[in-house]
């Protein structure tokens, strides 16, 4: 075993490319770094730490979260974070635990105190069943049940609670603050979700088809139906077969409005557009989508406006 | 050498059906039923007709056999327990090969099996570490049309093989990281990669002839450290010492001395689609029993651009290496250097096209060298499957020049692998 003394001295010694700050102490003055994995864990984390974080979101929201590169610069950002948010439910599976591991943080690893899985409690939807086996033969990337539950605004919630809980684990002499941040960010929520679900209340069960099955939590509160994906399981791309399939039910069910999000292309959604003469739309799939989507409140303002546009329109 | 065409019909059909396997199934199910749709002869007609149609649109051909259902359905059963609780990720991969070669004159040469066959177990083992294992059964294969000359036959059947067992230290102070056990020696940029993970069928002849056709592993300790640096980008310094008795062109087995590898990697964003990376690596290690030594000095550089945007559909890569090995013996001691380049570019969101170039020459012979011409297409059906393509000009050295075309068809099941950048 290497002498701490030794250790230290051979480090300072090769540390002639020079020094850099250690991670900022927990309860020292200097503003904790959190990394989230997507944009809207960001925005939220955003809400509740205020003044006493800065924020750094892996993704970006106009990547599909499914597939996102670890580079390797990432794992430097990781290496000084004091905590990390993760969505779960294997929606990061690709990409997060390369950066863990490249990241050398322990501190933020799965079970320690800077880690945060804001899946935890949520409520979730659309969870397999049947023989583990044949998962993969359904589409390969919804293990665990539906991962897009941040477009639930209501979950929204649930995902603040637990990175209060992160954030207090981190600044217990902070711990009032951060609950005044939680509670504000509730109310602003629970205020705005009785104003959305009222402005939808007219579109109740109108049947929309989208690209990929991320919008089950949101058809679940503001009352739209997506009747039909472009994708014919989550992550195959298109076929012809299937969109004839999609047509079909388009025209059965009059569905005039179809969903994309940035990141995928629109080449097939506007085929289906031409046949159909329903309207494509580009929802955003998280914060950051589009430039003027700062806020997790702005995610829904956005979507829904386009939304009551699209269905006006028609 | 087998020329049993039989044997070649399972690559073609095993390909065929990549293409073919495009699942296709259903919207959900439950909420619409697709019999209880009024569906009559003309609407029958009127469906195909539009099918043919969108095929057209969607790949600019009449192709619409890929639609074909292949996939079985949902079972309905109890809620999925998705394996014990505490087993490790387990997953298994295939790896196919096929390949027909023609030989100047001479008559073709086939040649097809299961190449490979990996076992990986990864978990962690407690709160400061992470254990990974790879067990593979290789079907043990020269290549027949490059370095010396072998007698026909050479197949030695399946062996199976340790490739890699480490455990990781991951909670150490300072960004310093340690794996002891066997693994793939950081060297280069595509040392560490399994062969199944690249995106060519063959192995560059750079690898082949100077670290072994399956790349370098040893058993020992890897030390690695997240180098902190002003301009705050990755740069990552790793040393090995390893015991150095592989099996390798460079390196032997019955050597008494360890083997120290040296890999500086450096990772640069240019901006939010691109990315650089430059590398530079060393191998030290004794070639005999008599401790005569070979030193191999390697520099890398991957550029990568991929919009963040549309990164589901468009990429490009471009990778070079370059090696220089000084090799003592009892007679000599032999300079000798290699390189290849590799350039890959993505058409849509399942395929890729690419090609490389390699040249090669030997560590106890720079007099002599080889080169090889290859493009290379991918197709990936999903994550979990691809297929590729390879069509390659050889020029070995003092042999025939031959022209080949390699396919390779990888599988995976069991556990989500993350893949490296
Ligand atoms: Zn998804």
């Amino acid at each position: 075993m290497i002498g701490k003394g030794v250790f230290t001295i051979v480090l300072s010694l090769l540390g002639f490319i020079g020094p850099r700050p250690l991670p900022a102490h927990p309860e020292a003055a200097k503003k904790l770094l959190v990394v989230t994995s997507l944009q809207d864990l960001a925005a939220i984390a955003r809400e509740i730490g205020g003044k006493y974080i800065e924020v750094f979101s892996i993704a970006k929201g106009y990547q599909d979260p499914h597939f996102v590169d670890p580079k390797p610069s990432f794992m430097v950002k990781l290496q000084r974070a004091d905590m990390f948010i993760q969505a779960g439910l294997g929606l990061e599976i690709g990409w997060v635990p390369p950066l863990l591991d490249g990241a050398r943080n322990p501190n933020i690893l799965p079970g320690s105190r800077g880690y945060v899985d804001a899946s935890k409690n949520v409520p979730l939807l659309q969870v397999p069943t049947g023989d583990p086996a044949t998962l993969r033969a359904r589409g390969d990337i919804h293990p665990y049940g539906n991962p897009h539950y941040w477009l639930d605004p209501l979950r929204g919630k649930i995902i603040a609670d637990n990175i209060f809980e992160g954030l207090a684990r981190l600044l217990p002499g902070n711990k009032e603050t951060l609950q005044r941040n939680l509670a504000r960010f509730k109310k602003t929520i629970d205020a705005k979700v009785a104003r959305w679900v009222k402005m939808m209340a007219p579109y109740k069960g109108k049947s929309v088809v989208a690209f990929h099955n991320s919008w089950p939590y949101f058809e679940q509160r503001f009352g739209i139906k997506v009747v039909a994906f472009i994708e014919p399981k989550p992550g195959i791309p298109p076929t012809p077969k299937h969109l004839v399939k999609v047509i079909r039910i388009m025209k059965e069910r009059r569905v005039k409005v179809i969903i994309i999000s940035p990141y995928f292309s629109r080449k097939s959604a506007e085929l289906l557009a031409s046949k159909t003469g329903a309207s494509v739309i580009e929802l955003a799939p998280s914060v950051g989508a589009f430039p003027e989507i700062q806020t997790y409140t702005d995610l829904f303002d956005y979507n829904l406006s386009r939304l009551v546009k699209a269905f006006h329109g028609n | 050498m087998t020329i049993n065409l039989t044997r070649l019909r399972w690559p073609l059909i095993l390909g065929l059906a990549t293409f073919l396997v495009v699942p296709d199934s259903c919207v959900r199910a439950q909420e619409i039923q697709p019999d209880s749709l009024s569906h009559g002869a003309d609407s029958v007609l009127f469906e195909k007709k539009l099918e043919e149609e969108l095929a057209k649109e969607l790949y600019g051909g009449s192709d619409t056999t890929r639609s074909q259902e292949a996939i079985p359905t949902q079972p309905q059963g109890s809620p999925s327990t998705l394996g014990g609780i505490l087993n490790p990720r387990i997953s298994a991969i295939g790896v196919f090969m096929g390949s027909v070669t023609e030989k100047g004159a001479a008559s073709n040469v086939y040649d097809a099996g299961l190449s490979e066959a990996e076992l990986a177990f990864q978990a962690y083992v407690d709160p400061y570490s992470k254990a990974d294992f790879f067990v593979a059964f290789h079907r043990e294969r020269q290549d027949p049309f490059f370095g010396p000359e072998i007698e026909d036959g050479s197949e030695s059947g399946y062996h199976p093989e340790l490739e890699e067992a480490y455990l990781t230290l991951l909670t150490l102070p300072y960004g310093l990281q340690v794996k002891a056990g066997q693994f793939r020696l950081a060297f280069g940029r595509i040392n560490t990669f399994h062969l199944h993970a690249l995106n060519y069928v063959d192995y560059p002849r750079m690898y082949v002839n100077y670290l072994g056709g399956e790349g370098l592993a040893d058993r020992g300790i890897g030390v690695s450290w997240l180098v902190p640096n002003p301009l705050d980008f990755y740069q990552e310094l790793s040393l090995g010492v390893t015991s150095g008795r592989v099996e390798s062109p460079s390196f032997g087995v019955g050597t008494n001395s360890v083997m120290f590898s040296v890999h500086l990697k450096n990772f640069f964003d240019l901006s939010d689609n691109s990315t650089l990376e430059v590398g530079f690596s060393a191998l030290h290690g004794s070639n005999d029993p008599h401790n005569h030594k070979t030193l191999i000095g390697a520099a890398d550089i991957t550029y990568k651009w991929k919009p963040l945007e549309e990164n589901l559909y468009k990429s490009f890569e471009w990778t070079t290496e370059i090696l220089v090995s000084r090799r003592n013996s009892f007679v000599e001691s032999v300079t000798s250097a290699a390189w290849y380049s590799f350039m890959r570019y993505q058409l849509s969101r399942r395929w890729f096209v690419a090609a490389r170039y390699d040249y090669s020459e030997f560590p106890y012979d720079d007099t002599r060298n080889e080169q090889a011409y290859s493009l290379i297409a991918n197709f990936f059906a999903t994550e979990f499957q691809k297929l590729e393509v390879q069509v390659q000009h050889g020029v070995p050295s003092g042999r025939r020049e031959f022209n080949r075309v390699l396919l390779r068809v990888v599988f995976v099941i069991g556990a989500h692998g993350a893949h490296n950048y």
